[in-house]
């Protein structure tokens, strides 16, 4: 563990030393299978923590389980709390769990939640990501996942707004958390499949009901993801990585010069971002 | 007549102990009372107290640490020998496993003809304050109160003398409550288990009354005694109030506020310790001046209450204060010396304006559970905290000797050969052991076995827990598989942090200092520094972690808290996942050096051995010097209290 903890640090660094250390762990395991990745999102104190936690200890008795959390960093300060882990209440360590903070990025992930993820899904059988607690427009996740869960609270009338506005797009899946009693559970799964026909008539989201205390619906759950597979072209969510890297540092300007890269197909994502961001700075 | 027609009696005296062993806490009791202690007071060990026996794993370095072990009726038979339980007033601090001691009390008084109803004393089994300030819980919340309601449901009929709990607002404060919340915090609980006994229905309207009356409170009191004075006044007024409205209770006997006191200790200094014997005194001004508000029991802190536990002497000198107040000074003989101060009824209004605001509040979120579950009141004593922390860190609020006079000649009371400190004999924790398999070696198996199956069932159907108990207690049933099997039922619970969203005001000119400094050894490591707090083994003293996590994220470090009872491998694992650039523990329990040693340990043997190692919290000087001759990079004790530099010198192990 210890070196898979020290990888993912030289994954998420980014001074300038970094890449060249970086390029030969990762060339070792570029070439390694994928599992699929799983996002969880949803408002601050939804339960999202405390459901992967439940659902990650399930999982884990038959696969190789890794988790990214992430947590918001002080606007003042630069430091964050990184409190998810805390909420995960997984016996034993089975599960890899690492926390890492925004960084003053919007979004909802950190600055380099993507490539960690890239190296995880390499070396675990599935990997889910927790966002930052999200408001409506924090959806960066939806691009490197192959399944969104989007957790609401019943009866949260913040939930349904959410709904109703942009995150709607997203979601494979709505996961309405601690539903404690049954009859919440049922009135809540009612009320949201309502809103979703109207928000999305077109698809066919799934709405569950679950609650992390007395385990109601964890199985169910666990079942679904079990079934995830690989969806995403991992190429789409490299190049959506990339552009972001390219609009956080020139801005939309710096997007319109990002003429196709013939070596995108080759090169490592490091070498792809570097070339992207010196196309980005060229001049027109 | 001014005076009163007879002097009043005093107040009960008591010391609160028990250390060690069985052996060592009755003789240590048995001299207290000897020189003139009215009751007992029993501190237990943090696994009794957490519900582990004394040879499971994560109680091992802990056992006999800051109480008594009491792993079966063996144990507490030996604790009480030549104690006659039918004449002693028994306090003990004991909430997540109150139930399972309250049944050896009651199994023990079985076996010497003691009748029930001869038996005097409390169990505090507060578990509000557990969740929010004393971290000895076990159980969720629902089933802990399901517990307590128990107790007094069988109490009122069964041992009519016995407080089956004591409401605590002592350990809020202790965590950082100001007047206000200690009222309104304790309050709130005290109407939750109330409630609890109501909604059953299973009491009639008189006993119901009785369990009423039979409430009682732990309170605290600071430096501040006229606010203090007039919280407590607050505290009789509301309380009255609730008893007759919310319950119905017509006797004014039976709406006393009653209560014992210890005062403040978390004002009690490291430095210049010897201060700490004028602040005490002047704390039971609080609690003793005003006779319509005046304790029922008194317990003092010793002088070096922020040294270690106390030496025999240092409690005798705390008991004598108590005694010179009563016995030398003329204040039992007067009448309320309040009455129709202006100035004290404005004081107490204001107090109890603001109590019931804070009520109010509690309402709004959904009432008491919902408040403790969602961590909204954990919030606010942690918020309450920083604040004060910052208070002392800026020199608004003065303490003498740490930021004010702080230069003095060296105190002779730490010079003696034993540095002033208690040193235990753990040693002695063999003995326990030994009296442990003795127990499991002569008991009946196939009794046991029954009896906690009995036990398993009636938790599950929702019978009376207490018979089922005493069952146990008889068959040699140990306090690690009492709260096993309850364990296996109810499942186990952990409250919120509180930690996050916190603020602190500290000297910007520092903290603007110290961001540069972590900001420039980010950039030059690509990343920012990540420091992972954790409070390995039982110990429940949070307020230094939290404190710790809420300063290094405000001077700009990436911070992993997970809260306290953590097993040191835990918290090395936590440390390797996040590859922490330092792993900071906080041990208040005495048991630093073992509890350092398996983090080290386990570090090592996850190939981490590299990650810095720091250690606060109540640490004598020669114990620090063997953690850093381990290995450890920094030690931290109370006298560190400004949180800025403490951080500073972790960044330098960071940076070193
Ligand atoms: C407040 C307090 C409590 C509160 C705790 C509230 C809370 N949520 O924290 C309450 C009332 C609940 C409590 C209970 C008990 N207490 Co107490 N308590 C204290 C007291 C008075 C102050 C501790 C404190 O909070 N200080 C304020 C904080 C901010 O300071 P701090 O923890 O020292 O931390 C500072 C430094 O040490 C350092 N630091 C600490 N940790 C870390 C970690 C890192 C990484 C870093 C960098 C720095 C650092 O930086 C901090 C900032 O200044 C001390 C005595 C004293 N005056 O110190 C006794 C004391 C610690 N308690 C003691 C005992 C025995 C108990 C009990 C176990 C008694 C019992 N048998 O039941 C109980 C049970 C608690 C439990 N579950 O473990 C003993 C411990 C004896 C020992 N170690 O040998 C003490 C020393 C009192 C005594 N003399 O007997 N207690
Ligand atoms: N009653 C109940 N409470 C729950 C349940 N799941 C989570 N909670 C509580 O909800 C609170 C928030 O849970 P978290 O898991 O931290 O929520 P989160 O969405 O990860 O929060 P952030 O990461 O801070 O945005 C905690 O107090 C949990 O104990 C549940 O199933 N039932
Ligand atoms: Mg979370």
């Amino acid at each position: 563990m210890r070196d898979l903890a020290r990888l993912i640090t030289l994954v998420e660094r980014d001074d300038a030393a970094a890449p060249a250390l970086r390029a030969g762990p990762l060339a070792a395991i570029e070439g390694n299978l994928i599992a699929p990745v799983i996002g969880v999102t949803g408002a601050p104190g939804v339960g999202k923590s405390t459901l992967l936690g439940a659902v990650a200890a399930e999982i884990a008795g038959d696969r190789r389980v890794a988790i990214v959390a992430v947590d918001p960093s002080s606007p003042h300060s630069g430091g964050a709390l990184l409190g998810d882990r805390l909420r995960m209440a997984i016996p034993h360590g089975d599960v890899f769990v690492r926390s890492q903070a925004t960084a003053g990025t919007s979004g909802g992930l950190a600055p380099r939640t993507y490539p960690v993820l890239r190296v995880l899904r390499r070396l675990f059988d599935i990997v889910f990501v927790e966002t930052v607690g999200v408001g409506q427009t924090e959806d960066d996740v939806r691009h490197v996942v192959d399944d969104l869960l989007l957790c609401v609270q019943p009866l949260a009338g913040d939930s349904i707004q959410h709904l109703k506005a942009g995150l709607m797009e997203s979601p494979d899946a709505v996961v309405v958390t601690k539903c404690d009693e049954e009859r919440l559970a049922a009135s809540a799964v009612t009320e949201l499949r309502a809103t979703i026909g109207l928000a999305r008539p077109d698809t066919d989201v799934a709405v569950v009901a679950v609650s992390a205390r007395t385990g109601m619906g964890v199985s169910d759950l666990v079942a679904r993801l079990r079934a995830v597979s690989v969806t995403r072209r991992e190429e789409d969510a490299d190049a959506w990585f990339v552009r972001r890297a390219v609009r956080e540092a020139y801005g939309r300007q710096g997007l319109t010069r990002l003429a196709a890269d013939p070596t995108a197909a080759t090169a490592s994502l490091d070498e792809r971002l570097a070339r992207a961001l010196s196309f980005g700075s060229s001049p027109l | 007549m001014t005076r009163l027609a007879e002097p009043d009696r005093p107040w009960i005296f008591r010391t609160y102990a028990g250390h060690t062993s069985v052996d060592a806490s009755n003789r240590l009791f048995r001299d207290n009372l000897a020189r003139g202690q009215t009751g007992l007071s029993i501190a237990f060990d943090l696994p009794t107290q957490c519900g582990y026996s004394s040879d499971d794993e994560v109680a091992r370095p802990e056992v006999g640490k800051v109480g008594v072990p009491i792993n079966s009726l063996d144990d507490l038979r030996a604790l009480f020998d030549g104690i006659p339980l039918d004449r002693m007033n028994t306090s003990m601090t004991i909430n997540a496993t109150a139930m399972w001691l309250y049944a050896l009390y009651l199994a023990l008084a079985e076996e010497q003809g003691v009748p029930a109803a001869a038996l005097s004393g409390t169990t505090q089994n507060d578990i509000v304050k557990e969740y929010l300030a004393r971290g000895t819980y076990i159980f969720p919340p629902g089933p802990s109160i399901r517990l307590i309601g128990d107790m007094y449901e069988h109490a009122v009929r069964n041992v009519p003398r016995f407080n089956p709990a004591n409401v605590c607002s002592y350990h809020l404060q202790e965590a950082g409550a100001t007047p206000v919340q200690e009222l309104a915090y304790a309050l709130s609980t005290a109407m939750l288990v109330l409630d609890e006994l109501r909604d059953r229905g299973t009491l009639g309207r008189d006993e119901l009354h009785q369990a009423v009356g039979r409430v009682s409170f732990f309170c605290n009191a600071v430096l501040r005694f006229v606010e203090e004075l007039c919280k407590m006044r607050a505290f009789v007024e509301l309380w009255d109030e609730i008893c007759r409205d919310r319950y119905g209770v017509e006797d004014p006997q039976l709406r006393r506020f009653r209560y014992g006191v210890q005062v403040n200790s978390l004002g009690l200094t490291e430095e210049q310790p010897e201060n700490n014997a004028w602040r005490i005194a002047i704390e039971t001004l609080g609690v003793l001046l005003s006779r319509d508000a005046r304790c029922r029991a008194l317990q003092l802190p010793a002088w070096n209450e922020a040294l270690s536990l106390p030496r025999p002497w240092d409690q005798q000198w705390s008991l004598r204060l108590q005694q010179v107040m009563a016995y030398e000074t003329d204040l039992l003989s007067y009448p309320d010396l309040f009455e129709g101060s202006v100035v004290v009824a404005k004081e107490q209004a204001r107090l109890v304006a603001g109590a019931r605001e804070e009520l109010a509040r509690l309402d709004a979120v959904g009432g008491t559970l919902l408040a403790l579950e969602s961590g909204v009141m954990k919030a606010a004593l942690v918020a309450s905290q920083a604040e004060r922390i910052g208070r002392i860190a800026r020199g608004d609020q003065v303490v003498v000797g740490r930021n004010r006079y702080a230069e003095g000649a060296e105190s002779p009371l730490v010079q003696g050969a034993d540095g002033g400190l208690f040193h235990g004999s753990p040693a002695e924790a063999a003995r326990t052991l030994a009296r442990l398999h003795a127990t499991r070696a002569a008991r009946d198996e196939a009794g046991v076995a029954a009896a906690l199956e009995r036990l398993a069932v009636d938790a599950r159907s929702g019978a009376n827990l207490v018979p089922a108990s005493v069952l146990c207690a008889h068959a040699r049933v140990t306090t690690g598989e009492w709260a096993g099997a309850l364990r296996g039922v109810f499942g186990e619970y952990r409250p919120p942090t509180g930690v996050e969203g916190q603020h602190l005001s500290l000297d910007q000119q520092a903290v603007d200092a110290i961001r540069a400094r972590v900001d420039d050894l980010t950039r030059r490591r690509g990343r920012r520094p990540r420091l992972v707090v954790g409070k390995p083994g039982l110990d429940g003293h949070s307020n230094g972690a939290e404190m710790i996590a809420i300063a290094a994220r405000h001077c700009g470090l990436d911070v992993v808290y997970a809260g306290i009872r953590l097993s040191a491998a835990e918290i090395a694992r936590q440390a390797i996942a996040e590859d922490a650039s330092v792993v900071g523990i906080s041990v208040l329990s005495g048991s630093h050096l073992e509890l350092t040693d398996q983090l080290l340990a386990t570090l090592e043997a996850g190939g981490a051995g590299e990650i810095p190692v720091v250690v606060g919290g109540i640490v004598p000087a020669a114990d620090a010097e063997a953690l850093r001759r381990r290995g450890v990079r920094a030690v931290f004790t109370p006298r560190d209290y400004d949180l800025v530099a403490v951080v500073g010198r972790v960044l330098d192990v960071v940076d070193a």
